[in-house]
């Protein structure tokens, strides 16, 4: 290959180290890429999917009706535990907050109603709106990865914000008393 | 020198026989004949790791396959069906994202260095100095000196290496197939299973309940004695009781539900329990539960409270 007889090393020869290049710059973009923020559904302030139906006390809810108030919208099941330690806090924040527009509504993930009813019980939010998904379809019309999962609907009628996971009281302080106004 | 050659010629077309099946098999379509499944396989499960919904057990998953169902049966394309997913989730939902951008160069970088390696192989496998040295093999030994011939040598190992890791990568993918696919996951097996779960985590009442509602859908007395034995351990003798005679009433001789019973009745009829637990011993001598049934005879006092509850031995999956 060289022409003055002596060998180049292997790594000199160009296709070789051109392709040992190209790969360690492959590599270190991909390394180095942060991670991409995942698109669709998880953007916030998208307009929230329809929501209505049938309550657990037999009563209906259509979130399009709560339109001009701002919805906390908490996926939870009765057979998860953190969904449990959540909810009087989430209850306690519309009951905060009810006067100044904020509503409560639980969707209640394949779960069963006596299970949900004890649960409410058990933990003292026996006024919350439940709205029964028994098969997830309607959790999986909200692109909901795992429960809990909370998110906030704003007076339009688009998701502000969604947490994955436990919400905490900072959470909803941040999230919810900017869309509230003036009191 | 032709061997070199041929043999050369024989690495290269093995290689991209190789690359080329694995293209294939790792783009084309799986293969699957339900229009659920194959929509479903090609769905990524989101609250799982690298599983896809038609495998994944998580509720989230079953309820992504009751989606793609109900879609399917409204008849929407499968490329509808995973627009409508990916509007949700985020094209990170598709099990094969759309290859674009850094992503392409992921399929682009590997064929490069192969093409490379495969040029420096033959290159350096090629007798040097041009045609002047292309003469009988008695030169041989004297052509390339002793680095070039051992470059060779690593460039050939390295080729046999690449054959082999493509080759490897090709079967391995052909096991990952599953054979049979597992049956989609029911609202009544999500329920039995989150159950067991809270059994695992010692909340008895609350995997009580869920047997309970997975029996109001489905009755079940491999279920029902679940309940029963849920129900024991969460301290309700009265309803583990009822659960367990409800289902003696069907099979009498039931080893799991006179065990139950037996243990119920310590709380709520202390007079009847021995006897039921002796029935107990008698139908299923060999049970895992009768040694420990058979201590608990024969202690005079047995251990306020401290019922054991041993496992049922039929296993609900």
């Amino acid at each position: 290959m060289s022409r003055s007889g002596v060998p180049r090393p292997w790594w000199r020869r160009p296709p070789v180290g051109a392709a040992l290049a190209l790969a360690l710059a492959v590599g270190a973009v991909l390394a180095l890429r942060p991670t991409s923020a995942p698109t669709g559904g998880d953007s916030a302030s998208a307009p929230a999917p329809a929501l209505a139906g049938a309550t657990l006390d037999g009563g209906r809810f259509d979130l399009a009706d709560a339109r001009g108030q701002v919805v906390l919208v908490n996926v939870f099941a009765s057979w998860c535990g953190p969904c449990r330690d959540e909810l009087p806090l989430l209850a306690e924040a519309e009951r905060r907050w009810s006067d100044r527009g904020v509503r409560l509504v639980g969707l209640d993930v394949r779960d069963g109603a006596e299970a949900v009813r004890a649960l409410l019980a058990e933990t003292g939010t026996t006024e919350l709106v439940v709205l029964p998904d028994p098969d997830g379809t309607r959790s999986v019309d909200w692109g909901v990865r795992g429960v809990p999962e909370t998110f906030v609907v704003d007076r339009q009628g688009r998701i502000a914000a969604r947490q994955r996971g436990v919400v905490t009281a900072r959470w909803l302080e941040q999230q919810v008393t900017p869309l509230l106004g003036a009191p | 020198m032709r061997w070199r050659r041929t043999l050369g010629a024989l690495v290269l077309v093995a290689l991209l026989a190789a690359a080329g099946t694995a293209l294939v098999r790792s783009t084309g379509p799986a293969g699957r004949s339900d229009p659920v499944e194959a929509v479903a396989a090609s769905l990524r499960c989101p609250a799982c790791q690298g599983e896809s919904v038609v495998d994944s057990r998580s509720p989230i998953a079953a309820s992504m396959r009751q989606v793609v169902a109900d879609q399917v049966a409204q008849g929407r394309s499968p490329d509808e069906i995973r627009r409508w997913f990916v509007q949700r989730y985020g094209e990170e939902v598709l099990a094969d994202p759309p290859a674009r951008g850094v992503f392409l160069l992921l399929w682009a970088v590997p064929v490069l260095v192969l093409l490379g390696v495969c040029y420096a192989a033959v290159r350096t496998a090629r007798p040097r100095g041009g045609p002047a040295t292309r003469q009988p093999a008695a030169d041989r030994p004297v052509g390339p000196g002793l680095s070039g011939r051992t470059a060779g040598r690593a460039w050939w190992a390295a080729s046999l290496g690449l054959v082999a890791t493509m080759a490897s990568v090709t079967v391995a993918a052909r096991q990952l197939d599953r054979p049979a696919p597992a049956a989609p996951a029911d609202p009544v097996t999500v329920a039995v299973r989150l159950a067991q779960d809270l059994e695992q985590q010692q909340r008895y009442a609350a995997a009580a309940q869920m047997y309970g509602e997975a029996l109001r859908d489905r009755p079940d007395d491999t279920v029902r004695l679940r309940l029963a034995f849920a129900l024991l351990r969460s301290g309700d003798a009265t309803g583990a009781e009822r659960t367990s005679r409800d289902v003696l009433t069907r099979s009498p001789d039931s080893p799991d539900g006179l065990l139950v019973l037996g243990l119920a009745q310590r709380g709520t009829h202390p007079t009847d329990a021995p006897g039921t637990l002796r029935r107990f011993l008698a139908v299923a001598p060999e049970h895992p539960a009768a040694a420990e049934i058979r201590r608990l005879l024969a202690g005079a006092s047995p251990t306020a409270g401290g019922t054991p509850a041993p496992r049922p031995a039929a296993a609900t999956g």
